[in-house]
């Protein structure tokens, strides 16, 4: 082989290690960027070994390749049809069985594959032992044996990768075999499929008609019908021998398989005292003591990041307000400074003092607790609660990190499954009264109307997350939410790995949102430099003056609002020509609950659409985008007409 | 006897003879009774297929979530599906 240049696919369960080794194998190349067409993270990088360059493509932590999740969809396409020089297969030890069932089924593709048997500690303190000679020889293929965290093995996996690349390791991958009735007729659709020149291997795509799989289907009626319906009948066959359905009988069998070979390679001693990791989980997910634990660890981390939070974003704004003489000096304080310093600057200073002192440690901290295995334990707890929303468990963590911050909060959406969930999720997110909001809350409602107001607003504010989230729970096409994952042992997270995810995440949000933020606050600039702020209030008349009640120039601080939520009072205040206490002058209590209520219902932050474009799309982010502004708009008017009979 | 998973005490286990998710009507001619087929494939994919054993560890306080241990690793089952899991108990 002359290539120089090979693409390896790391494929494996969610949380045995896989990101841990794609971080050793590429170090910092790393790009993260989304599946074509997809919302799913496609994490690459390139590392060069041996005179190689290897591109190593990380894909998505999933326990099957069925059609349960985009994930799982992507990944056997990926396999299947950009045909990766070698998959890796990274199989956590101290889980085999399970593992297995997956490898199985990776092989199934048709991928030349090694096996990298991962966690070897891990294995080793809950007692088990392997005999790895006997595995590779049951699966036919190299199984190198690693402990990604202290890096032991990656070195001997990237050897017997290139080894088996050039092809002078020759292997001779397993299928696992089904039972005789069921053979039988997978070898009659090979027979019919093997004509079509479908892209998928023709036994795999036998096994997933009979299965029942709808996308092999829907693949396969475009080519020939009678396959399917051929398949079909079979399938009822076997069902009729088994008792259960046909989709049912092939899993068992394959996990059948899969527990054959784990029990024939490990040996366990089964352990006597149970270990510190257990006495944590037995502790954090107790009945009474679960939620008080969760409770203090929650809040201890809220805490910290916004002293933390507060203080670097303090200092950062300081820092960069302090340029504006030298900007001014360059461009002087006509309406090209003014566009310099109020369009572009500022729009980065915004930028700047929430993603760094903000989104940095929400991201950490996500990372960390997900790497850590408490995100799960936090699920289970909560899972109950989130299903009065329409939402289940895993949901808990996004719409937690949006009252801080709704940008992160989004972000976070990706730890559901399906995009339906996804959705569903950041929907109620961006709902979330974020530190911000609760800042206008309690700044304007809470200290000039009253603090029962304020707590009155953010009742309402909750209340409206519950019936909309329900509202869109019955509405949104699709199977609905439950919870089923695995709840992995307690470990150390991999400090470097947590950095690094955080780090490329991090830099891929300011690539999607800072030039928003900036060309949003250009315009606002432009439009203020140019004299249309009173004109563009005019404009707004009808829906700030009419509608809802309030001095037309509130509309301006509400547009404003979009691009800097936290300065919406001080803005305020500016536009009303008052200081900021007061306020009371010029708007009524009524005024105030009503802008209050508007500008905690209507759509967050420019930062937060950045966030929603990044993750669904610009389609489904103008949706949600447009709907939140229209449903705040209506809110607020109504409750001004209540406030009018009241009063 | 045969009970719902969500029937079990803590610590009880059982094999597992059926997930049943299609609500009414039976198996249908042609397989197209597919209302909660991705979650039972779900199910079985994680491992909870018929004939295996699944021990109850405990459940989360207000009716929350099943954990559960089978094939050597511990699972969280919401309460919606874990009462669709019918499981052979010997008391």
């Amino acid at each position: 082989m002359t290539k120089n240049k090979f693409t390896i696919a790391l494929a494996g369960n969610a949380n045995v290690g896989k990101s841990v080794i794609f971080n050793q194998l590429t170090g910092l190349h790393q790009h993260i960027g989304n599946w074509p067409g997809k919302t799913i993270e496609k994490a690459e990088g390139t590392l060069h070994f041996k005179g190689y360059t290897i591109d190593i493509i990380d894909l998505p932590g999933i326990y099957s390749l069925s059609t349960f999740s985009i994930e799982e969809l992507i990944s056997r396409e990926y396999i299947a049809v950009e045909r990766p020089d070698l998959v890796i297969n990274i199989v956590d030890a101290s889980v085999l069985e399970r593992n297995l069932f997956f490898s199985l089924q990776l092989l199934e593709l048709e991928t030349p594959m090694i096996v990298a048997l991962n966690q070897m500690d891990m294995a080793k303190k809950k007692g088990i032992i392997f005999d790895h000679e006997k595995l590779q020889k049951l699966l036919g293929i190299p199984v190198i044996p690693t402990v990604a965290i202290s890096g032991i093995g990656i070195y001997d996996l990237l050897e017997k990768s290139v080894e088996v690349i050039e092809g002078r390791e020759k292997i001779k991958p397993v299928k696992a075999k089904y039972g005789k009735e069921i053979e039988e007729r997978i070898e009659k659709i090979v027979r019919m499929v093997e004509k079509t020149q479908f892209r998928y291997p023709a036994r795999w795509v036998a096994i997933k008609l009979l299965e029942g799989d709808e996308e092999v289907e829907k693949e396969i009626l475009k080519i020939n019908p009678k396959i399917v319906s051929a398949a079909e009948k079979l399938a009822i066959e076997i069902e009729e021998i088994h008792g259960h359905s046909c989709s049912t009988v092939i899993t068992s069998e394959r996990y059948e398989v899969a527990s054959k070979i784990a029990k024939e390679t490990q040996e366990i001693t089964p352990q006597i005292k149970p270990p510190m990791r257990e006495r944590i989980h037995i502790l954090t997910t107790n009945r009474i003591l679960g939620y008080p634990i969760m409770a203090i660890s929650l809040l201890s981390i809220f805490y910290s990041i916004f002293t933390f939070g507060d203080y670097t974003s303090g200092l950062l704004g300081d820092s960069l307000f302090g340029l504006k003489p030298i900007f001014e000096g360059i461009f002087g304080i006509g309406v090209v400074g003014k566009l310099v310093w109020g369009g572009v600057m500022e729009g980065i200073i915004g930028g700047v003092t929430v993603a760094l002192p903000y989104i940095i440690p929400f991201y950490f901290i996500l990372y960390f607790l997900e790497d850590s295995g408490y995100l799960s334990r936090i699920a289970f707890l909560m899972d109950n609660l989130m299903h009065k929303i329409g939402l289940h468990g895993k949901a808990f963590i996004p719409v937690m990190l949006g009252f801080g911050c709704n940008v992160p909060g989004c972000l976070g959406c990706r730890i559901m499954e399906t995009t339906r969930e996804r959705l569903l999720a950041a929907f109620v997110v961006t709902l979330v009264p974020c530190a911000a909001t609760t800042a206008i809350i309690l700044g304007l409602v809470g200290a000039f109307v009253g603090v029962q107001w304020a707590l009155a607003l953010y009742f309402i504010n909750l209340l409206i997350i519950f019936i909309l989230g329900r509202i869109a729970f019955k509405t949104l096409p699709g199977e609905p939410t439950a919870l089923i994952m695995e709840m992995s042992d307690y470990r150390v997270p991999h400090m470097k790995t947590v950095l690094k995810q955080t780090w490329f995440r991090l830099w891929e949000f300011i690539k999607m949102a800072f030039p928003l933020i900036i060309v949003g606050s250009l315009v606002i600039k432009l439009a203020d430099v140019m004299n249309l702020l009173k004109p563009i209030a005019d404009i707004l008349s009808p829906v700030t003056v009419t509608w809802l009640g309030l001095p037309s120039i509130t509309g301006i601080a509400l547009v404003f609002g979009v691009l800097r939520k936290e300065l919406t009072l001080i803005m305020l205040a500016t536009l009303l020509e008052v200081e900021p206490m007061n306020l009371a002058q010029v708007m009524t209590p009524m005024h105030m609950i009503v802008f209050t209520l508007v500008a905690m219902l209507y759509i967050p932050c420019i930062a937060t659409i950045a966030a929603l474009v990044k993750e669904f799309g610009w389609k489904k982010a103008w949706l949600i985008t447009v709907f939140e502004i229209g449903f705040a708009i209506l809110v607020g008017g109504i409750a001004f007409r209540l406030l009018m009979l009241a009063y | 006897m045969e009970l719902r998973l969500t029937e079990l005490r803590d610590g009880e286990s059982g094999i597992i003879n059926s997930i049943k998710v299609s609500r009414g009507g039976g198996q249908g001619k042609r397989r197209r009774a597919r209302r909660g087929w991705g979650f039972r494939k779900r199910l079985e994919d994680m491992g909870l297929t018929p004939g295996t054993r699944v021990r109850v560890v405990k459940s989360a306080p207000f009716h929350g979530p099943l954990e559960v241990y089978v094939r050597g690793s511990r699972l969280a089952i919401g309460r919606g599906m874990a009462e669709r899991i019918f499981v052979e108990v010997k008391r």
